[in-house]
């Protein structure tokens, strides 16, 4: 042992310089680093330049221009009785009202000194088809103000509106029959008296769709309610049938080929795409079951089907997440398999659960394909439902689905309520993703 | 070695668990091969021999935690005071509360101490009231000797305790629940010397009361432990009885070899 081996042993350069190969290897990382940095930046800039468009095209949607009158309530055209008989106030149509606002601008007219300037015709045109829906929804709900001078806001007409934001343009407007430069104008002198004003518009996001004739009364409130009770009906039934599954499949089904084609079938569900589930839904629970169609109890049916796979691929990760040791200190105490799966392998999953969940009701929520074919698009939502029954069973839109029909819709107007749709279901998700990591923090806390 | 053993008494003792004609399969694995022992009431029994010679698995078998192994298949008759325990009228549940367990790996639950310990008494139902139940915690946890350092601190994650500390907050989880056989499966593979001892003091004091079956890759400990050791090899249980006679007069050359660290 004395002489060494013959052959002589490596030696190693100085470590003060790199030598070629490790230069090669540094540079090789240096560029991996800057591709990752590069591609990270990549999708930075798209989610930016999105971000950027959604905000600058959708906010528009959230301000509208309103119009101050101050109206008088004449007795003789609203109450011809005198004795505030709601069902009598009834009879008065919309029509009836007409003639108190034309009455009420020609005096705003005359006060401001600009008779002669503008056709009645042209002042009613200002403002929103919906105004003397408006003026009448008071005053049945009001009437004791009858007879009185009462000042309003009424929503100005969708290209008023346009013009304030800067859609609408004296050139753009030559092939325009809706609105007329005089009509502008007149709309300028409003804006220098401070009558014409751009104001937030909370009834864009409590409100009902409307016609294609008043986008400017168009609001995403009824369609929220619409997606609410969908993502009612998907969380009661897909969570538990979810869980349920999947504890079943990975804690006490045993491995043979029937949970293995299962398995296989549910990653398969995975990646269907939702307008299968869609046509499913019709041909079952529409065709065969005859359950209404536009319903959000049908949507909600639908959306389950789409969201289960997602829940239980989720919820299984979870629980084979869970060490089996847990496992096996449960049961070495003597606890049975059930108690040993719900004491301690289901809360130590839950987090993971609850952001499958979540994460499978977002998707959910943004989901419009399948919708387009149970109906619950095109409708127009107008009548917000008025309790449980009616919000699952009554024609509804969800809001993807309103997004989509205002997108289709010719007036630039409903475009840009498009955009804020987007901005509010954004919003959804945003504040759906938050809860998920709050309550995932919370879980988390007690270990 | 030989002066250890001298001061040990065994005292003979009744049978508590005897095994006839047992095998054991992993699907086509032969793990276990026609293995007969009778271990004794009040006695710490140890189980050694090579790596991957069955020795967990036997001890699985005891209290049956091989029922949750779906390819694992166990043949012949364990029998815990004359009752056969692979009989179709037994759950595996109940026997389960009579024969404990502590596992290779410190495995206590991701809740507190106290959780820990209580879990076990709450659902056999041990306790009548809350006091009760503190005084179950407690006993066992001094059982356990941990009491001292986690008594201020029974509402602490008992996952946050050292390796050592968790071992022995094992060993009480195990003890609350009243069995009356204690199985544990290198106990002190993840621990310091200093656990080591702890941890073999207290299965000496178990001893007092229960029927302890501790698998071991240490001869030392198994020494140190043990009255009774039995030699795994490849699946067969080569020899079996003192262990003061296993370790200075083996009969058997294979128990030898492995004593003396020709085999392993
Ligand atoms: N879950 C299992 N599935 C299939 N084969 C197994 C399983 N568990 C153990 N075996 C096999 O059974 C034999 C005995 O394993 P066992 O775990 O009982 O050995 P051991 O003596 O405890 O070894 P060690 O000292 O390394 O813990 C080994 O050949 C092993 O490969
Ligand atoms: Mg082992």
């Amino acid at each position: 042992m004395t002489d060494m081996t013959s052959d002589t042993p490596h030696v190693h350069g100085t470590l003060l310089q790199a030598d070629a190969r490790t230069r090669k290897r540094n540079a090789a990382e240096t560029r991996f680093k800057f591709y990752g940095i590069l591609a990270i930046a990549v999708g930075l800039l798209m989610l930016v330049i999105l971000l950027f468009n959604i905000v600058s095209r959708g906010t528009g949607a959230f301000t509208q221009t309103f119009v101050t009158l101050d109206v008088a309530l004449v007795e003789d055209k609203l109450d011809k009785s005198g004795n505030r008989n709601i069902e009598e106030m009834k009879k008065v149509s919309t029509f009836g009202y007409a003639p108190l606002l034309k009455a009420a601008m020609t005096d705003m007219v005359e006060k401001t000194g600009m008779e002669g300037q503008i056709s009645a015709a042209d002042m009613a045109g200002i403002l929103s088809k919906g105004a003397p829906a408006q003026l009448r929804d008071y005053v049945l709900a009001n009437p004791d103000k009858v007879g009185q001078q009462v000042s309003f806001n009424f929503l100005a007409s969708s290209r008023v509106d346009g013009y304030m934001k800067g859609r609408v343009s004296r050139e753009s407007i030559a092939n325009d029959k809706s609105i007329s430069a005089e009509q502008l104008d007149f709309v300028d002198k409003l804006i220098e008296q401070g009558i014409l004003k751009k104001k937030f518009n909370l009834s864009f996001i409590t409100g009902a769709d409307a016609s294609d004739a008043r986008p400017e009364a168009a609001g995403m409130g009824v369609a929220m309610l619409g997606s609410f009770f969908m993502m009612l009906v998907v969380l009661v039934l897909a969570l538990p049938i979810g869980v349920a599954a999947s504890i079943y499949l990975e804690e006490f089904a045993p491995k043979n080929w029937i949970t293995d084609i299962i398995e296989v079938n549910i990653s398969n569900l995975a990646a269907v795409p939702s307008i299968v589930f869609g046509i499913l839904g019709l041909a079952v629970f529409i065709n065969y079951m005859h359950l209404p169609t536009s319903a959000p109890l049908v949507g909600g049916l639908v959306l389950t089907l789409m969201t289960l796979p997602t829940i239980i691929i989720s919820t299984r990760a979870s629980l084979k997440a869970v060490p089996p040791s847990i496992r096996d200190a449960a049961l070495g105490v003597g606890a049975s398999k059930m108690q040993s799966v719900f004491h301690h392998v289901l809360p130590l999953a839950a987090p993971g659960i609850l952001t499958g969940t979540i994460i499978g009701l977002a998707q959910a929520l943004g989901e419009t394909a399948p919708l387009l074919l149970i109906g619950m698009v095109g409708f127009i939502a107008s009548n917000p439902p008025d309790g449980i029954a009616s919000g699952l069973l009554a024609p509804n839109s969800a809001m993807p689905a309103q997004i989509y029909e205002w997108a289709k819709r010719a007036d630039p107007a409903f475009y840009e309520r498009a955009w804020g749709g987007i901005i509010i279901l954004l919003v959804f998700l945003l504040a759906m993703n938050t809860i998920a990591v709050i309550l995932r923090r919370r879980f988390e806390r007690r270990w | 070695m030989k002066d250890l053993m001298a001061e040990r008494t065994v005292d003979t003792q009744k049978l508590k668990i005897s095994a006839r004609n047992v095998q054991v399969y992993y699907g086509d694995t032969h793990a276990i091969k026609d293995v007969n022992v009778d271990i004794e009431d009040k006695t710490v029994t140890a189980f050694i021999g090579p790596s991957g010679c069955g020795k967990s698995t036997f001890l699985r078998c005891i209290n049956r935690m091989n029922d949750t192994i779906d390819v694992c298949r166990v043949q012949g008759d364990i029998m815990i005071d004359g009752e056969d325990i692979y009989d179709k009228r037994v759950d595996p549940v109940q026997l389960r509360a009579k024969v404990g367990m502590v596992f290779q790996k410190p495995n206590p639950f991701p809740k507190s101490i106290y959780d820990n310990v209580a879990y076990g008494p709450r659902i056999h139902g041990l306790a009548k009231n809350k006091a009760d139940l503190d005084d179950i915690v407690e006993r066992a946890l001094r059982r356990g000797a941990i009491w001292n350092e986690v008594k201020d601190r029974l509402d602490a994650p008992g996952t946050g305790l050292s390796g050592g500390q968790q071992q022995r907050l094992c060993i009480a989880r195990a003890v609350a629940t009243e069995p009356e056989v204690l199985l544990m499966d290198e106990p002190c593979s993840a621990l310091d010397p200093i656990a080591t001892a702890q941890v073999e003091e207290l299965i000496d004091e178990l001893r007092q009361n229960y029927s302890v079956v501790i698998v071991t890759h240490s001869m030392q400990q198994a020494a140190r432990v043990s009255q009774k050791t039995a030699f795994f090899h490849l699946g067969n249980l080569v020899e079996y009885g003192e262990t003061g006679t296993i370790f200075t007069n083996p009969t058997d050359p294979r128990t030898e070899s492995y004593i003396t660290g020709r085999i392993g």
